[in-house]
């Protein structure tokens, strides 16, 4: 049901009372924003058919498919796949310091447990919490019953390399690894925000969670405004470091790695995550089919207006390449750059 | 067609054969639309059950003759049964028959009639005069104290119908004289049926009144199964009469109680291979006027048939269909108005309950069992079990405390703490499992929201289930469903805003 009726009253933009509480239908709409209705109904229904979620909630196929396509992605050290496996966890990841495990069908961030280093038996969280062996096979045989995974599946553990983020990156986030999401509509790029964590948030980079949401500029790969809690910072509220200018590495091949896995997924609407690793560059995390709305929220645009003219687009050229995509992309989504520091 | 041509189709079909339905039932078939134009009617139905041993079954229930021929709406059911009605000048018998039936079964015959209209009990002239009635055979004393007794109620009556009166005065009261005392035991170790009522008949017999045994049944909806109430008939010269012999003064109350039989005869008889015949009768007020009720069981629309079942079955269906009602109430407030739940339909669940507790009462037991069950789920989780077990642990402790809760409240002198095992147990555990998760991995303020939100829309899904009027249409009209259905498919493309997201989006400013 699109309504048309209300006209929009906030083009000036200039604040008005109810702002403190409210915003009306008709402003958010002149801003372009996306709620969850839209997005469902427009963008994931239609363009994201039911058979192709499994491809990404399921994080082995997700990498098996970006590996065919020599895409850069974390070391895979073991699957866990029953019982017996979670009593040997020890074995899986002998000889290394530093690893993830992860559920294969998690789903935001849940039941990923990340090891810095060894204390003589035990591991090392980065928060700096000591892990025995023993947790890790409870934690192990959890992800096996299913307790993180959608729908309370079965499921399988992963035990992947741990990405060491870009020295650049740390520096905005207070612990936890900053990651990159780009949100994508037909293999367009049409936004992108870095996640970092603060105090708060505890190492997680959940926007509702307090984490900080930073907008990049799909153009440049330079971060352009950043959030917490919804409303527009410039310095981490722990940190005290400058968000705004920050200019991305490998900013190319970020967009890249993104539109290739539209292209080898198939769905029409998805976030595509990413990490920078300081050695290997930067790695594809995972793929996500019901992208959220803070990313509107971190870069000051609603997604409509960036979604508009994709639909538009892939409606002229349908068989565009990626290449094509990608300069489209960066032609018409720019973003009033702020002078980049110092 | 585009899905939206789809839609708008499938919105407009339902809406037209919902609405169409409604219209023919309530212009054609004279249901009432609105609530309050109701009419109060009763609807009793006899149920004759019994064990069959493999013979052939014949079984005949006398009828109530006032309904039979005051055209009162009646109706049979029997499967399997060859079924016919006896007319005996004013008496009707229905007659059931089958050969080779096995196991229980039941015969169901429905009788309905506007509230107060037919009691039944109306005196009746009588279609030939009655003869003396038989002198009853009392050893000895037992006969002189019969006759005095007879002797001085004549001395204090003036006519048959005072006569009923100081004698069964006498007969109820539990002080009475001696020589009452001595008769009344001899009917209570030799009679057959009711002691009072077989003495009743015996001394208006020894007065020269002939009077009979008949039945009733109470007016009540509240008893399903009630057996038949024994009343008694008496003849006082030119009219048979009907008079409830508890209270032998009164004259039957036509809104309390309906007299199924007279006549003399016997209520049920069961003939063949038959073991443990019965009949019991239950009582329903029902809204649909009498004419229409053939007409709507007969319809050939297969919705209005729910009208048609027994009506110990029907009582299922009042509940049934509020349930989409209450998804309804889910599905606005989670995509209009954006209020998080636990589950999708755990609110629906979770109204049903209030239903039957009251709300206030509901929620408080609610808290109290996830509060409780919270904190053991922490105890629990301790211990690093498997989900599953873990879940099923929580079963276990959910039903224990709910137990402790119906005891204690007992003690404490209220009822709403038995209707607690209402609540749907696993609902309950999931409900803790998912909030203890949640709390985990989001912290405790999403796993409060989530609960709280799911607890307010299921108050609000109550307080919809609980308008009469929207209670009577789902009951009676359950084709505006499929208009609730159209809206719910509307509801299913909108993509507007939430309520919830004007208030998230509030600090939204241009880059």
């Amino acid at each position: 049901m699109p309504d048309t009726a209300e006209k929009p009253t906030a083009q000036d933009d200039g604040h008005r009372w109810w702002h403190r509480w409210f915003r009306t239908p008709g402003e958010l709409r002149a801003l372009g924003v996306v709620g969850i209705n839209m997005r469902n109904a427009r963008f994931l229904l239609p363009n994201n058919p039911r058979r192709l979620y499994d491809l990404v909630d399921n994080k082995l196929r997700t990498k098996a498919l970006a590996e065919a396509e020599g895409m850069n992605v974390a070391e895979t050290y073991g699957i866990l796949l029953n019982p017996h496996d979670a009593n040997r966890v020890e074995k899986f990841v002998e000889g290394r310091d530093a690893f993830v495990i992860k559920p294969t069908r998690g789903s935001g961030g849940k039941g990923i447990m990340v090891i810095d280093k060894r204390a003589g038996k035990n591991f090392v969280k980065p928060s700096g919490v000591e892990v025995t062996p023993g947790d890790l096979k409870n934690h192990v045989s959890n992800i096996l019953a299913g307790l993180f995974s959608l729908g309370g599946k079965r499921d399988y553990a992963l035990i992947e390399y741990r990405v060491q983020p870009a020295e650049l990156l740390t520096a905005l986030s207070f612990q936890g690894a900053p990651d990159i999401r780009v949100v994508m509509l037909h293999g367009y790029p049409v936004m992108a925000m870095l996640r970092a964590s603060t105090k708060e948030s505890d190492g997680r980079s959940n926007l509702h969670q307090g984490a900080i949401g930073i907008g990049i500029d799909i153009a440049t790969g330079m971060t352009v405004r950043a959030i917490h809690h919804g409303k527009p910072v410039t310095e981490h509220p722990d940190l005290g470091i400058g968000l705004i200018g920050v200019q991305m590495p490998d900013w190319d091949t970020i967009l890249h790695m993104a539109v290739t896995c539209q292209e080898m997924t198939g769905l029409g609407y998805l976030g595509v995550d990413i990490m920078i690793d300081e050695t290997l560059g930067p790695l594809m995390i995972e793929v996500n089919a019901r992208p959220g709305l803070a990313i509107q929220m971190a870069n000051g645009i609603g997604l409509l207006r960036r979604l508009e003219p994709v639909v538009e687009q892939h409606r002229k050229k349908p068989t565009a390449d990626i290449e094509a995509k990608i300069a489209f992309s960066k032609k018409h989504f720019r973003a009033k750059l702020p002078p980049a520091r110092d | 067609m585009t899905a939206l041509g789809k839609l708008l189709t499938a919105v407009i079909g339902l809406t037209v054969i919902g609405g169409g339905l409604a219209a023919y039932k309530s212009q054609k078939l004279g249901v009432p639309f609105w609530e309050g134009e109701r009419v109060d009617e009763w609807l009793v139905e006899a149920k004759v059950s019994f064990l069959a041993t493999g013979r052939e079954v014949k079984a005949r229930l006398s009828l109530p003759s006032a309904a039979a021929e005051q055209g009162a709406g009646q109706e049979s059911g029997s499967l399997g049964y060859h079924y016919n009605v006896e007319p005996d000048r004013d008496e009707y018998t229905a007659v059931w028959s089958a050969q080779e039936r096995e196991d229980a079964q039941a015969l169901y015959y429905r009788v309905r009639f506007k509230q107060g209209l037919v009691s039944g009990g109306e005196p009746k002239a009588a279609l030939e005069q009655p003869g003396k009635p038989d002198v009853p055979k009392l050893p000895g004393s037992l006969g002189a104290a019969a006759q005095n007794i007879v002797t001085r109620a004549k001395k204090v009556s003036a006519d048959p119908d005072s006569l009923f009166v100081a004698l069964f005065q006498q007969i109820n009261d539990a002080s009475s004289s001696q020589e009452y005392v001595l008769v009344k035991r001899h009917y209570e170790k030799e009679a057959e049926m009711n002691p009072n009522i077989a003495m009743g008949i015996d001394l208006l017999g020894l007065a020269g009144i002939p009077a009979r045994l008949a039945y009733g049944v109470m007016l009540n909806d509240e008893n399903a199964g009630q057996t038949p109430i024994p009343l008694l008939e008496y003849y006082d010269g030119a009219f048979w009469k009907v008079r409830n012999p508890l209270e032998p003064s009164r004259i039957l109350d036509g809104r309390e109680l309906f007299v199924w039989h007279r006549g003399g005869g016997p209520l049920l008889e069961v003939s063949g291979g038959v073991e443990n015949s019965r009949v019991t009768f239950t009582v329903a007020k029902d809204r649909i006027p009498l004419a229409t009720l053939t007409d709507l069981s007969d319809s050939p629309f297969l919705i209005s048939t729910i009208l048609a079942l027994p009506v110990s079955e029907r009582a299922v269906f009042r509940y049934i269909v509020l349930i989409p009602l209450g998804a309804f109430v889910v599905v606005l407030m989670r995509n209009l108005i954006g209020i998080p739940t636990l589950g999708t339909f755990m609110p629906v669940l979770l109204a049903l309950a209030l239903l039957e507790i009251k709300p206030l009462q509901g929620v408080l037991m609610f808290s109290i069992l996830v509060g409780a069950g919270l904190w053991f789920r922490f105890l629990l989780s301790r211990m690093n079990l498997l989900v599953v077990p873990r879940v099923a642990a929580c079963v276990v402790i959910v039903t224990l405390l709910m137990m402790l809760m119906g005891v204690i409240s007992f003690r404490l002198g209220m009822s709403v703490g038995i209707k607690i095992t209402l609540f749907p147990m696993i609902i309950i555990a999931w409900t803790l499992e998912r909030m203890s998760l949640i709390w985990e991995e989001e912290g405790k303020r999403s796993a409060f929201t989530q609960v709280s939100g799911s607890v307010f829309v299921a108050v609000c899904a109550y307080y919809f289930m609980k308008i009469s009027q929207i209670q009577y249409w789902a009951f009676y009209f359950p084709e505006l469903l499929l208009i609730l259905l159209a809206g719910i498919l509307l509801v299913g493309r909108y993509t507007g805003y939430r309520l919830s997201e004007l208030i998230r989006f509030k600090s939204f400013s241009n880059a």
